[in-house]
């Protein structure tokens, strides 16, 4: 317990007013991947190549991107594990866009904002207003937008996608002196998303929610609007990520898209110092868990490894992030007494 | 102070479902002076002030905000005309900061940006007021003590205008040295002209800080009166009302020695020096008010937070419980308070929740449960209790607060422990189920067990004991025999200087 009074307390040193914008988290996430990156450059010499290393960057871009989107759900306490199922959606609608009517890219992708927004705003409405968890109403959407997307695939898989989408991918149409645009894209939201929620009022209201929801009622925030905001830019950020994957891929597109997606995404925001229990967490730390995980995928591939390997190492990254939360949030004095 | 009280409510009611929370409260509170507010639990003290601070809405009565007529609909509401509250549990963010907590909802922004530099200057202006040090500006308040988060909500509520500030129980958690410094807030806060609402069970303390009291019972108001015109134990007969106290209930404690026993108890910080011994066919009652270290007792005699000083004692030998199922091992039967969540299996049969804790009992080989026996030992305690259900199958969820709550006593009745220790047993209980659950309690002392019931309900603990203890400020203070009457009960709880005995 502090002095009281007397003493009157030293002003408060001017400049540091919030704290410091990386966490002890973060920094041990980038020295695990340079520690990583080092590691696979000595042993494989491919691995420290632009033909390597530009992959790398492109193939976590549908991961991140979507994980911005998470980071917001998690921090207020929820989760979307339908975020799978929306890309799948959004991919074979603008697809099937493309292969029909030859849309141009920018109706390509405000196609699969909106597809994704829309579906976003299913998952929000639900769970806001029908108060029941977000895992269940998700899980439950996860299955319903494979459904809806199914029908739209028909029987067959969608061939002939024109290169409308280049721009975003692998090859060379995809990059600008050496930079993947789609990887630009990922920086400028990560960047309008940092600056969001660290220093608007908005963005910390979801901090606020996610620490304790009746808490941010009593202080006149609306919390449902809120929860719905978060799953709509959820979905909206998936639209985008798909016309990333279609572009990554071939001319033809599977049903099998997306699938198991929501893990990969669930784990780079985890594994970034986001809790599970909402309250806390940071895009940086999202970007630099997915990059992790991406790093682990590929660094097996080129160590040809088998690929359950990354499974594995990216499951005990996992539950070492998730351990230090629950450390961290036994460490504090209760906040809450049980009577 | 002329013109219109600061505020002015009257004939406000509420009802929740089947119950009727408020009836008729009236409070007029005038600006500048410290009003507190008291009554009982359950005597609608929190509902009131839910309904100034705009948590809740009233079904009936005016509200009157400096002379204007007003409707608090919302907490915005209630915000924008200055009225700012202090709840008992602390509203704060634990993974933000102290400054971030104090202004969420309505931050100072700087084109459409949080002015950080701004808000920790006004909070390190408040952080000094209420006496905490400026360096916790940026701190986050889950790093904090729960003292220090109390006075964290505090500034959090002078951080806007207020015009009427509403503290509700703030001194339960503190230490004296902070509630010096919070009286200090309070009356610096009074001299400015700021109307104080001021809800606290320790009734001593009211005569150093409020100026007039007014007492509720029964979901009304029934009076107010200036501080001078009252003492500890008046507020206490106004509080319990014109109620007959019980005749002395009629039982014989046997001679013999004590089968539980608390030696000079403590736990760092929460409560010390306790001293307790129960006989076999004893029952008795540890009373105290909320915050008073009764409740902590308790789980430490569970062995939910292991006392740090002084022994326990079963049948004279020491006892060390590390955890319930420990306590269990060591003869001590429990009745933890929050059944909901350290209690029942609410989705399974009652035969199941009874069973549970005794499968060692009801087992065949000890490996295989003896669904006969279950069942049979189920339903011969539904009938001992009378359990109002169809069947022993039953999943406990279906049931009412009270017969759940005869579930796990009957419990813990299967293998007739030596000892009992029973934390609120009639909590959420109604009140045919509540005597019900008193004569199993004195068939059980009467048994041979000794029982130990911890209570904040205060006819409930006059009325089972044998031997009373009052807990305050964290130790066993008084002690009573039985048909106490409960104003002498109270106002020991409550802290006035002459105890009788």
């Amino acid at each position: 317990m502090s002095a009281p009074a007397l003493a009157r307390p030293a002003p408060a040193k001017p400049g540091r007013v919030l704290p410091f914008p990386v966490t002890g988290q973060e920094v041990v996430l980038l020295v695990v991947i340079a520690v990583l990156w080092a590691a696979l450059a000595v042993t494989t010499p491919a691995f420290a190549t632009e033909g390597s290393i530009v992959p790398l960057l492109v193939a976590m871009t549908p991961i991140a991107l979507i994980g911005i989107g998470m980071t917001v759900v998690i921090v207020t306490g929820g989760i979307d594990v339908s975020v799978g199922s929306i890309v799948m959606v959004c991919a074979v609608v603008i697809a099937k866009a493309m292969v029909g009517s030859g849309i141009p890219l920018p109706a390509a992708v405000a196609l699969g904002m909106a597809v994704g927004a829309l579906l976003g705003l299913v998952n929000g409405a639900l769970i806001a207003y029908g108060r029941v968890q977000a895992i269940i109403i998700t899980f439950g959407t996860l299955n319903l937008f494979r459904f809806a997307g199914l029908q739209v695939f028909g029987s067959a898989t969608v061939e002939g996608i024109p290169g409308t989408l280049a721009p975003f991918g692998r090859g060379d149409a995809g990059r600008t002196l050496g930079v993947p645009h789609s990887f630009v894209v990922l920086l400028v939201v990560a960047a309008i998303a940092w600056y969001y929620l660290r220093h608007t009022p908005g963005g910390r209201h979801f901090f606020a929610i996610g620490g304790d929801a009746d808490a941010a009622r009593l202080a006149g925030i609306s919390v449902r609007a809120r929860i719905v905001l978060g799953y709509v830019v959820t979905g909206l950020l998936a639209g985008v990520a798909a016309c990333f994957v279609i572009a990554q891929g071939t001319s033809s597109l599977a049903a099998s898209v997306g699938s198991g997606l929501e893990l990969s995404v669930i784990a780079a925001v985890v594994i970034g110092g986001t809790s599970i229990t909402g309250g806390r967490g940071s895009v940086l730390g999202t970007l630099l868990g997915a990059l992790l995980v991406q790093t682990v995928r590929t660094g097996v591939t080129q160590l040809g490894w088998p690929s359950q390997l990354s499974d594995l190492f990216v499951g005990v990254f996992i539950i070492v992030a998730v351990g230090a939360d629950l450390l961290r949030q036994r460490r504090r004095p209760t906040g809450k007494r049980t009577t | 102070m002329a013109g219109a009280p600061r505020l002015a409510v009257s004939g406000i009611a509420k009802r929740f479902g089947a119950v009727r929370a408020l009836r008729n409260a009236d409070l007029v509170v005038d600006a500048g002076s410290v009003h507190a507010l008291v009554g009982e639990n359950g005597a609608g003290k929190s509902t009131l002030i839910k309904i100034l601070s705009g948590a809740e809405t009233a079904d009936a009565g005016t509200t009157a905000f400096d002379g204007q007529e007003v409707t608090i609909g919302s907490t915005t509401a209630a915000m924008a005309l200055g009225v700012a509250t202090v709840y008992q549990e602390p509203q704060l963010f634990a993974d933000l900061t102290v400054a971030e907590n104090v202004f969420t909802g309505r931050e100072i922004t700087r084109a459409g940006r949080v002015d950080w530099p701004a808000q920790n200057a006004r909070v390190t202006e408040l952080l000094d007021l209420i006496g905490l040090p400026a360096r916790y500006a940026t701190v986050a308040v889950g790093t904090l003590s729960i003292a220090e988060q109390q006075q964290v909500s505090i500034a959090k509520a002078l951080a806007g205008d207020a015009r009427l500030l509403i503290l509700d129980e703030p001194s339960a958690i503190l230490t004296d040295t902070e509630i010096e410094v919070l009286f200090g807030v309070v009356r610096r806060l009074a001299a400015s002209g700021v109307a104080i609402v001021y809800i606290s069970h320790r009734l001593d303390e009211l005569f150093t800080i409020a100026d007039v009291v007014t007492v509720m019972r029964d979901g009304e108001t029934i009076g107010t009166w200036p501080i001078a015109e009252l003492s500890v134990r008046r507020i206490a007969e106004l509080m319990v009302g014109g109620v007959l106290d019980d005749g002395p209930r009629e039982h014989r404690v046997p001679d013999g020695p004590a089968r539980l026993e608390l030696r000079g108890l403590g736990l760092e910080g929460r409560f010390h020096d306790v001293d307790v011994a129960v006989r076999g066919g004893e029952v008795v009652g540890l009373y105290g008010l909320v915050g008073s270290g009764v409740a902590e007792i308790a789980a430490s005699v569970y062995g939910i937070t292991p006392a740090t000083s002084g022994t326990l004692h079963v049948d004279g030998a020491e006892v060390r419980p590390r955890s319930p199922r420990h306590a269990k091992a060591l003869g001590i039967g429990l009745l933890p308070s929050d059944r909901k969540q350290q209690g029942m299996f609410s989705f399974q049969p009652i035969s199941f929740n009874i069973s549970a804790g005794n499968l060692r009992l009801l087992s065949k080989a000890r490996v295989f449960v003896d669904r006969r026996r279950e069942r049979e030992v189920a339903r011969r305690m539904i009938e001992r209790l009378s359990v109002k259900t169809p069947s022993e199958r039953q999943p406990v969820s279906a049931m009412s607060g009270g017969n759940a709550q005869k579930v796990v006593l009957a419990r813990q009745l299967v293998d007739r422990p030596g000892v009992l220790v029973l934390a609120e047993p009639t909590q959420g209980v109604d009140v045919g189920a509540k005597d019900e659950i008193h004569r199993i309690i004195a068939e059980l002392a009467d048994a041979g067990t000794a029982v130990l019931v911890v209570t904040s309900d205060l006819p409930e603990a006059i009325r089972i004991s044998d031997r009373l203890h009052v807990v305050r400020d964290g130790t066993t203070t008084a002690e009573f025999g039985p048909g106490a009457s409960q104003v002498d009960v109270l106002a020991a709880a409550a802290g006035a200087v002459e105890v009788a005995t």
